[in-house]
């Protein structure tokens, strides 16, 4: 055994259940090395060197020392990580399972925990930082709390991010069960075994590496068996069962609606800070398990409550029950000698665990006249000295305030809040207190149900769940049951309860034969009474991390704070990571006290998710980098990456957006600018030829007698005369007769179309079609199946298309035979293709459609014979360049939901006189669809032929009247347009149809008002000849 | 008048043909491999839509096949398999180069019937994990609950996977498919590829294709 381990008992002494003294570690802490061993956590490693001061308190900096072993360590927290990306905050040492090279340092304190210079301004600023401090001092001048805000996150926080990338990975698993059992204490295991005989699955989770909670630490026994023994043999049964899964080191972290539990598992924190890799396999360092359970059965335990006193906060002030873990669990008694301050028997059993290991119980102050249960009379007999009607008022500290010397235990009158006798000051080095158990009810908490205040067991219960939360149910010391036989019942009861609810028998189970003792009853008392009035008595802390004292609760009601609400968000109690676990329940009793009510009128705050912190990793699991969101591609999409296509995101698509070439005039090899490439594919399509990868736009095929009826119901325009071979325009409207979508619509035979939509408007189209079709009109025969993915889709357009394509396909593509808005089916580049003659760019243009798996074949066939026609390929910048030259809308840019197809000025679209009414048409003869005054679509053309207008840009008529200006319109598109040397916009305008040839202004923020003359839409072509050649 | 304009897309000669998946490599995973991914590229996938009245005589003397009626089953045959989808849809899938005959062979048996038949074989491709690890990475990838015990083979749904969707079946006891869309595949691959590290995950790209010969004549079939 280490000699710096100096708190650490001989293996002899047969405590130390969970540790391994035959695999010795080492780790740094602040800097230093120390010797621990396997199993240990790093508070029990640190506590078996003697490391009384693990940090520094939040606000006054006072130096602070383990006060619990769980996950209720409100002090030690540290920061993990020996390297720069390892790095970790907010780490519990008590959760903390040592390994070997483990590094941790204080998160508070500078330059550390023990010479922290922060503290002379804790001293200093103590009695000048009351509560409410930051809201009242450095609210004014508003200007300065940038600064002040500085110097104050310095000095507080609890810990860092890392400023460098995570190396590890982390996951989610979804998983379904019949029952979730939180917890693995004794009534856990009891309820899972009593679930699991029947067969149901069955999740059992703990946040500890071992299962058994209380049973680890406990001197009872079970049918005949140690504690810890009946544990063991319990995990061991469950682990057996097919239908069981254990989950160690897992907490149980948030209960959402419907029974969904997320429970986040630690994977290999315990092995290193960063996770090792298997078989060279990397493995996730946490991962977060998504429950759906059928029942929840919360087993999740009890805090033990310290008692609030003068000097608590000095190191070597624990909850009792945290003794007793870690001389049993760990073979660690931190300290010589004791004096335990109690209202209950339980906490006799620390007395006694402390003197079996060996130390001095100086005294038992208990706060009870008369102590008379079965545990007392143990202590009695093992000579241990008890004070009755007393506790413990004061911990004296050395003069820096690294360690408890002295208790002063008094006579003290509960009822009457006061010192009723002499003060008796006790040599010591540890105080230990025990105000009862608060029942862990986090959970229960976050179903939004408010938990029961219970006299008899002096706690606060689960409320009644509502009914989002059917089967949920609480057992054990969770429910406020302390005894071991109760425990063990309660978890069968409501497991059986459970089962039954769902016509399940479940097995028989034995409840374990426990011993029984008589127990005395508790007193109620939370803050003990000091010789000086709260608010002059040395310090008594309440929430000993955000630095609240029972004298700031008691400024806080003095100052009108009355709803507990209020009191926890002007005194910072229970904020943040502690959420209120050991500190909540004294608070509100001091201000029930201080407001002359009971504890359930005072109420409590609700708990909510995370019940502790929960690394970001394991909150998005694999949902980043290139997984974070889908990239949908085409089967086009290499060839474009290795053409060095920039892409544009198009909803979840990646569309190539232009491709930068090499600039020929220059020797530097830059790549050309947007614009550049913009201008060249531009002139390529209007003058030579150019090919669009335009496989992303939505495809619904469309099969039935009743197709065409359908069409001519959903879209504004007719369809009654479409031949088969045609194509046509459609526009869509919602009911409320604004534009939705539109697309080209083709018939392929007399019962069978395919329409094409919007690429963003591919899924919600075909849902719309499948909406109006099932609840509307379910008498038309008609079936809708998307195929978008099935066709890829290639645009070829320019002067040259016809000739390109003719050198590869058997199509006659005459302009005669195969006209425009016509479509034909042949082979291209030997792969059977259909091929469209529509239009986007105003030019000739064949629309190429393959089977996606052959499309490479005809996109590289393309290329192989286009060189000599000068075939580009675009991207959509310069696609969208052509196509608002021609005046083509683009739904959702050149429209938001409010534009009608009059407003667009496609009356030609509109079939008023169609035998059956359509979608929209009701609303579009509403008079606000008829007014004269709507937002029109019109075309700017700036003054100035080198201004491209901002998109978005808003339109004035007068440039010269106050702001706020009298806005009219705003700009939808613009471009600079290769082939017009001009720049030129698509715009919303108020009556803009009446307005062409007038000026509109539009003022920019850096004061520039831009001029432009209202035009017609169309810029290019007019007439549209081009697409007809 | 021609009712329907069936399309047969399987060129005639052996042409450059690509899996939406053909850029990924084999997975580096040697021993031990818990799990195994492959591709079932290039096969037809059809969607069926009628009612099951009307489908379900004709499926099982085209097909051979009982039309599953049972929400989320599928049926397994020589001639292929069958999936329900929802109440008027199945997905059927059949060797490369079938579904253009079995198209026409449907719909003549159909006769004046209101169905429709649409070939998807390029929208879409079916992944097959298999191995003891199969239902472990599922976990990490989908909500639905495919616990084997309540996931029987035959069982197949459409449901959620990673940030996509996918019809996820089970074909044997360890056996599991996934048929994703063409445009999420390289999504869905790099998810399975990660998910699956930890059991050290066996993937193989599908081999290239072999180009058959075209089973009609003409491309153009127009059925009346």
């Amino acid at each position: 055994m280490s000699s710096t381990q100096s708190f650490r008992l001989a293996s002899e002494s047969g405590v130390g259940s969970q540790i391994d003294c035959d695999k010795p570690l080492s780790f740094i802490f602040n800097g230093k090395s120390y010797p621990g061993y396997a199993g240990d956590t790093l508070a029990s490693a640190l506590l078996a060197n003697g490391v009384d001061v693990v940090n520094r308190s939040f606000k006054y900096s006072r130096p602070r020392g383990i006060v619990a072993a769980g996950a209720e360590e409100p002090n030690a927290i540290v920061q993990l990580g020996s390297s720069e990306a390892a790095q970790v905050p907010n780490v519990r040492a008590t959760q903390q399972t040592l390994f070997d090279g483990l590094t941790a340092r204080s998160t508070n304190g500078w330059p550390d925990a023990q010479r922290d210079m922060m503290g002379l301004i804790g001293k200093l600023g103590g009695p000048f930082m009351p509560v409410g401090f930051y809201y009242k001092t450095f609210k004014a001048p508003a200007s300065m709390w940038l600064t002040y805000e500085k110097y104050i996150r310095k000095a507080a926080g609890l810990g860092r991010a890392p400023t460098e990338s995570d190396p590890d990975i982390y996951d989610h698993m979804n998983r379904h069960c019949e029952v979730l059992v939180i917890g693995a204490g004794p009534a856990g295991l009891m309820a899972a075994l009593a679930a699991a005989s029947s067969g149901v699955r069955v999740i059992l989770c703990d946040e500890q590496p071992v299962f058994g909670g209380s049973l680890l630490d406990s001197a009872e026994t079970i049918d005949g068996m140690a504690a810890f023994d009946w544990a063991l043999d319990a995990v061991e049964r469950l682990a057996a069962l097919e239908n069981v899964t254990l989950l160690p080191r897992t907490t149980a972290n948030g209960y959402f609606d419907h029974n969904f539990v997320t429970l986040h598992e630690r994977r290999t924190e315990h092995l290193g800070d960063t996770a090792p890799t298997l078989d060279g396999r990397r493995q996730p360092r946490s991962r977060l398990h998504r429950i759906r359970a059928r029942h929840v059965v919360l087993a999740s335990g009890a805090h033990e409550r310290p008692l609030v006193y003068a000097g608590n906060d000095v190191p070597g002030n624990l909850v009792a029950g945290a003794l007793s873990t870690y001389i049993r669990r760990y073979a660690v008694r931190p300290g010589k000698r004791l004096v335990l301050s109690t209202t209950n028997d339980y906490a006799y059993r620390t007395a006694l665990d402390w003197q079996n290991a060996g130390g001095e119980v100086v005294a038992v102050a208990d706060a009870r006249a008369n102590p008379d249960g079965e545990l007392v009379e143990r202590a009695k007999a093992a000579g241990i000295r008890i004070i009755s009607g007393s506790a413990v008022v004061e911990a004296t500290s050395d003069r820096k305030g690294h360690r408890v010397n002295g208790a002063r235990v008094a006579a003290i009158d509960i009822e009457g809040f006061r010192v009723s006798g002499e003060v008796e000051l006790l040599n010591c080095d540890t105080v230990a207190t025990s105000g009862g158990y608060s029942p862990v009810v986090h959970l229960a908490a976050h179903t939004g149900v408010r938990p029961v205040w219970r006299d008899d067991i002096l706690g606060f219960v689960p409320g009644q769940t509502i009914a989002a939360f059917e089967g949920f149910g609480v057992v054990g010391a969770a429910a406020g049951v302390y005894a071991a036989a109760g425990v063990f019942e309660s978890a069968v009861t409501q497991v059986k309860r459970a089962l039954a609810s769902d016509g399940i028998d479940a097995e028989e189970v034995q409840i374990p034969i426990v011993e029984t003792f008589r127990e005395g009853a508790a007193v109620a008392m939370y803050q003990v009474p000091h010789d000086k009035p709260t608010m002059r008595a040395p310090k008594q802390f309440v929430d000993l991390q955000n630095d609240v004292t029972a004298a700031a609760i008691e400024l806080a009601t003095k100052e009108g704070f009355e709803s507990i609400e209020h009191v926890k968000r002007y005194t910072a109690m229970g904020f943040g990571t502690d959420q209120g676990k050991l500190g909540n329940i004294n608070g509100m009793a001091i201000t029930a006290r201080c407001l002359g009510q009971t504890i359930p009128q005072t109420g409590t705050t609700v708990f909510r998710p995370n019940y502790t912190p929960v690394n970001f990793g394991a909150i998005v699991g694999r949902h980043c980098r290139e997984l974070f969101d889908p990239e949908r591609y085409t089967a086009m999409h290499q060839w474009h990456v290795e053409h060095g296509a920039k892409f544009e995101d198009v909803g979840q698509w990646k569309r190539p957006w232009y491709y930068p070439q090499k600039r020929r005039e220059r020797a530097d090899g830059k790549l050309e600018s947007m614009h550049e490439a913009v201008v060249r594919e531009c002139r390529a399509v209007r003058e030579k030829v150019g090919v669009l990868d335009a496989s992303t736009l939505g495809k619904i095929d469309i099969q039935g007698p009743d197709a065409r009826e359908f069409l001519g119901r959903i879209y504004t325009n007719g369809w009654e005369k479409l031949a088969v071979g045609k194509a046509r325009y459609g526009l869509m409207c919602k009911d409320d007769g604004m534009v939705m979508d539109d697309g080209v619509t083709t018939c392929l035979a007399d019962n069978h179309f395919l329409m094409t939509t919007t690429t963003g408007g591919a899924a919600a189209i075909l849902e719309w079609l499948e909406l109006w079709h099932q609840t509307e009109w379910p008498e038309l025969e008609v079936y809708f199946t998307s195929v978008t993915d099935h066709w890829a889709t290639m645009t070829l357009t320019g002067p040259e298309a016809r000739n390109l394509l003719s050198e590869l396909t058997d199509i006659d593509l005459d302009r005669d035979s195969f006209k425009f808005m016509e479509w034909r089916e042949g082979i291209v580049a030997g792969v059977p293709a259909r091929v469209y003659r529509i239009s986007f760019t105003g030019e000739l243009s064949f629309e190429v459609n393959v089977q996606a798996n052959y499309a490479m074949q005809v996109w590289e066939a393309l290329f192989d014979h286009g060189e000599k026609y000068g075939l580009t390929p675009y991207g959509t910048e310069t696609m969208h360049v052509l196509r608002a030259e021609k005046g083509f809308i683009i739904v959702g840019q050149d429209t938001d939901g409010s534009m009608t197809p009059e407003d667009l000025g496609m009356h030609w679209c509109v079939g008023y006189n169609k035998p059956y009414s359509w979608i929209g048409k009701r609303a579009l003869t509403r008079s606000d669809t008829r007014r004269e005054d709507r937002k029109q679509l019109v075309g700017l053309k700036p003054l100035e032929a080198n201004v491209v207008l901002e998109e978005g840009a808003q339109i004035v008529l007068d440039p010269k009247q106050a702001i706020p200006m009298r806005m009219v319109g705003h700009v939808t598109s613009s471009y600079y347009s290769p082939t017009l040397e001009h720049g030129f916009a698509l715009a919303v305008v108020k009556g803009g149809h009446k307005r062409l040839g007038e000026k509109v202004y539009l003022p920019m923020p850096d004061g520039v008002t831009h001029v432009a003359e209202v035009v017609g839409s169309i810029f290019y072509d007019p007439k549209g000849q081009r697409q007809n050649i | 008048m021609p009712r329907f304009a069936y399309f047969d897309p399987h060129p005639a000669q052996a042409v450059t043909t690509q899996s939406p998946l053909h850029h990924f490599v084999a997975s580096a995973s040697g021993e031990g491999s818990a799990v195994a991914l492959r591709e079932h590229a290039f096969l037809d996938h059809l969607i069926l839509r009628g009612e099951p009245a009307v489908m379900i005589d004709v499926v099982q003397s085209v097909l051979g096949l009982t039309l599953p009626t049972e929400p989320q089953t599928l049926v397994l045959g020589d001639a292929g398999s069958l999936q329900w989808l929802s109440p008027d849809e199945w997905l059927l899938i059949v060797a490369a180069g079938d579904g253009f005959r079995l198209q026409r062979a449907l719909c003549e048996a159909l006769g004046k019937s209101h169905f429709s038949i649409v070939d998807v074989s390029g929208g879409q491709t079916v992944l097959e994990l298999h191995g003891e690890c199969a239902v472990a990475v599922l976990m990490k990838s989908t909500v639905y609950d495919v616990d084997p015990g309540r996931f029987p083979v035959g069982k197949g749904v459409t449901s959620v996977f990673a940030k996509a969707t996918a019809v996820i079946r089970r074909v044997g006891e360890e056996r599991w498919e996934l048929i994703v869309r063409r445009s999420f595949a390289d999504y869905c691959l790099r998810w399975l590829l990660d998910a699956g590290e930890e059991y050290g995950i066996d993937y193989q790209p599908a081999k290239a294709r072999v180009a058959s010969a075209r089973k009609s004549a003409s491309n153009m079939e127009a059925v009346s």
